[in-house]
């Protein structure tokens, strides 16, 4: 159970309680200066029943739950995390000459926490793109999908294997990051850190990442969504309408899915229904989130 | 009972010590000097006043600590007297007086007129190419430096100064200690403690066996009244006051200097995260009061499973110090290479970074040969040892050295590129930490890293959208 509280009181999740109240912030501001709304409305909307309640939310929950079991079985993932780093540093000698100059702390620093954020964002919206066109991964990701109700818990309606796929990635992209910047920088190696986590993960979820997985369609400029995506974007992402379907894969950056043909800038006002098509009220049950239906 | 040390101190320190001796003279049991253990033999009729004695093990510290100065000097005949010869006139050329830092003999044979030849471990060194026993093995390194400049052989990289001391470490001090006195002469039918060591000994057979393994070990008798950072001071010769204990103002070769492991254990130890030498000279005493209480009978089996549990403490830990030395010279060798590789690329004299190269991989080779003198049949570590850091270091223009032909000369192969025998020297230390546990860890080419992966590896990494 502490690793259930863990995610709301550790800063590099995105549940941390801090990223909650700045989002609940945001989306105040929001929807009472461009969307007009009434401070009472806004108000109830968050302490909505039908939302937090919903059969949707319900499943969210149980498979959160059911999820804190089974994330211990990622534990040896990790351990092989050093052995891999260790594998991509020591080859890398292979490739190229030990530099003997040093660079200033600060610039290696930025560059680390760069390569990182960009690979990781990368990564993230690779692997993605292969839960939505891989068929059989595609079974796994349905899941997540299958929520007809959005809140920002909703980003633990994972399925297991889902879940381990990804720690995989981040095995691999942290791999190769720290032992290409652990060849080229040694021991200057490090994260620009808020609060213990990289400083580019901080300002994403300090600036209403939760609001992905709500109701609140906040929307940026269409050419910033180009680059960054933003929580109306997402909400298309989980669009029950076709012509939404497998657009806007980003995690952090838009820049991928603009590359991919996969951007969908948001509209105005747009009014959108989660969901898969067709779905029964049974793909609710944890035993089709996680087996299937 | 008080000796000089105590009778020197002013007056108000002799009182706190006595009340101190006497409010914890039950918890005092425990001395802290390997010295003075009595006679214990009830049928001793000679006139020494202790059961101590290990001179002869102190004299071949001196003898190996004056043929590291020898082999530079490219006398052959010098090397062999001092590795061989019995003459008590070879004059101790190191450590010699400097300074303050008085020694108080000269001659070798003030301390006991032995040679290192006769205990140099004679089994196969896999480690040197020319399969040749441990003697064979010194006496083809002494030919080789008398033919090199200062014992320096710039083209294959072989600093013999270094591989002749680190390897008699091993092949002397530490396999007699941990591959004999420590083990086999460990068993009930071999010396025996309710007899003396031999005819009108002073010491019982157990006595001088554990007496003899502490010699080896090189640490001042003194040291667990002194840290780790004042026996490398001594080994140094820089602190006259730590090593003088008797307050002659002489520093005793026998009693008082810091040789060999017990140096290297006191380097690794004074950065504070290892206690390598206080563990083993502590085992030492545990084990020698332990017979001083014995009382000349025959040990019983729990009481010789105790000595052995003794000796286990002291070979495990003193196996550490050399996979300490290991890793840390793998690390220099390491970080020379990149200096060569960065002069090389600017076009500049790779000499003095050449002498280092070497220097540093002559001390890693003689402490990996070391490790595997110890009696124990280190296997595949002992073979991924040997492979990895090669016969010779890594020459220009990509060989190693690979073999000796019959008329004693080396031969050259391709080997690695640059890089990969550098990634070699990462593996050596992973391979110390991995079967050895090895804490100091100097010079540690991938500090770090692990913290690093520590610390992104807990991150949102399951995550997704
Ligand atoms: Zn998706």
């Amino acid at each position: 159970m502490t690793d259930f509280f863990a995610n709301f009181l550790n800063p590099e999740k995105r549940l941390f309680v801090g990223y909650l109240i700045s989002a609940a912030f945001i989306a105040i501001i929001w929807i009472r200066m461009v969307q007009k709304k009434p401070l009472a409305n806004i108000v109830s909307g968050f302490f909505n029943s039908n939302i937090w309640f919903s059969k949707s939310a319900i499943a969210d929950y149980k498979l959160m739950v059911f999820n804190q079991f089974f994330i211990k079985l990622l534990a040896p993932i990790l351990v092989g995390q050093l052995a891999l780093t260790l594998f991509v540093f020591e080859n890398m000698h292979l490739l190229f000459s030990r530099p003997s100059t040093s660079i200033p702390v600060w610039m290696v620093m930025l560059i680390f926490t760069s390569v990182l954020f960009i690979l990781d964002d990368f990564s993230r919206y690779l692997l993605h793109r292969l839960m939505h066109r891989i068929p059989l991964l595609w079974r796994f990701h349905k899941a997540h999908h299958s929520a007809t109700n959005l809140t920002p818990l909703t980003v633990l309606r994972t399925h297991p294997i889902e879940a381990v796929l990804f720690s995989l990635r981040a095995v691999i992209v942290h791999s190769l990051c720290l032992g290409v910047c652990f060849f080229f920088f040694a021991g200057s190696v490090s994260l620009i850190e808020i609060f213990g986590s990289s400083m580019f993960v901080v300002i994403f979820h300090s600036l209403g990442s939760n609001l992905r997985h709500s109701h609140v369609n906040l929307s940026y400029w269409n050419w910033l969504e180009k680059i960054i995506v933003s929580p109306a974007q997402h909400q298309i992402h989980h669009s029950i309408n076709p012509k939404h379907y497998d657009s806007n894969f980003g995690a952090i950056l838009a820049i991928w899915d603009n590359l991919g043909d996969s951007c969908i800038v948001s509209e105005k006002n747009q009014e959108i229904k989660f969901g898969l098509k067709g779905q029964s009220e049974k793909a609710h049950n944890l035993k089709n989130l996680i087996i299937g239906s | 009972m008080f000796n000089k040390r105590f009778t020197a101190k002013a007056v108000p320190l002799t009182v706190v010590l006595t009340s101190a001796i006497l409010i914890s003279s039950s918890s005092f049991a425990r001395s802290n000097v390997y010295a003075d253990f009595p006679i214990t033999l009830k049928d001793y009729s000679g006139s020494a006043t202790t059961s101590v004695s290990y001179k002869g093990q102190m004299a071949r510290h001196a003898l190996e600590s004056s043929l590291k100065k020898l082999i530079s000097k490219g006398d052959v005949s010098a090397m062999q007297s001092y590795y061989s010869g019995g003459s008590a006139d070879r004059a101790i050329i190191a450590p010699a007086t400097k300074g303050d830092f008085v020694i108080m003999q000269s001659t070798i044979g003030e301390l006991s007129s032995k040679n290192l030849s006769g205990k140099t471990y004679k089994g196969l060194i896999p480690g040197w190419p020319g399969n040749m026993t441990g003697p064979e093995v010194v006496a083809f390194m002494f030919e080789k430096a008398a033919d090199a400049e200062g014992g320096y052989d710039a083209a294959h990289a072989y600093d013999y100064t270094q591989l002749v001391s680190k390897f008699l470490m091993g092949a002397v001090m530490y396999n007699q200690a941990v591959d004999n006195y420590l083990d086999e002469k460990l068993e009930a039918d071999t010396k025996p403690n309710n007899k003396p060591y031999k005819d009108g000994a002073a010491y019982t057979g157990k006595e001088h066996v554990w007496d003899e393994a502490f010699g080896y070990f090189g640490a001042p008798s003194h040291t667990l009244t002194l840290t780790a950072q004042d026996v490398y001071n001594i080994a140094k010769q820089k602190d006259v006051t730590a090593a003088d204990y008797n307050y002659d103002g002489k520093v005793d070769l026998y009693k008082e200097m810091a040789f060999g492991h017990a140096y290297y254990a006191s380097s690794f130890d004074k950065g504070g995260k290892t206690t390598y030498l206080h563990d083993i000279v502590g085992a030492y005493m545990d084990g020698r009061d332990m017979l001083v209480a014995a009382n000349a009978t025959a040990l019983s089996n729990s009481e010789r499973d105790q000595l052995k549990a003794y000796a286990q403490v002291i070979k495990t830990n003193w196996e550490k110090v050399i996979a300490e030395a290991v890793f840390k010279y793998a690390g220099e060798t390491y970080e020379d290479m990149v200096k060569i590789e960065a002069i090389l690329e600017s076009n500049g004299d790779v000499s003095k970074a050449w002498r280092n190269y070497s220097k540093h991989w002559g001390e890693l080779k003689g402490f990996a040969l070391a490790l595997q003198v110890g009696g124990k049949d280190m296997g595949a570590t002992s073979v991924r040892l040997n492979r990895l850091i090669g016969h010779s270091p890594l020459l220009l223009g990509n060989t190693q050295v690979t073999g000796v032909d019959s008329n004693g000369e080396y031969i050259q192969s391709n080997s690695e590129s640059w890089g990969g025998y550098m990634a070699h020297m990462l593996k050596v230390q992973n391979l110390m930490v991995d079967e050895f546990a090895v804490v100091a860890k100097s010079h540690d080419q991938t500090a770090g890293l692990a913290a690093l992966v520590d610390s992104l590896g807990a991150k949102s990494s399951a995550e997704n959208d």
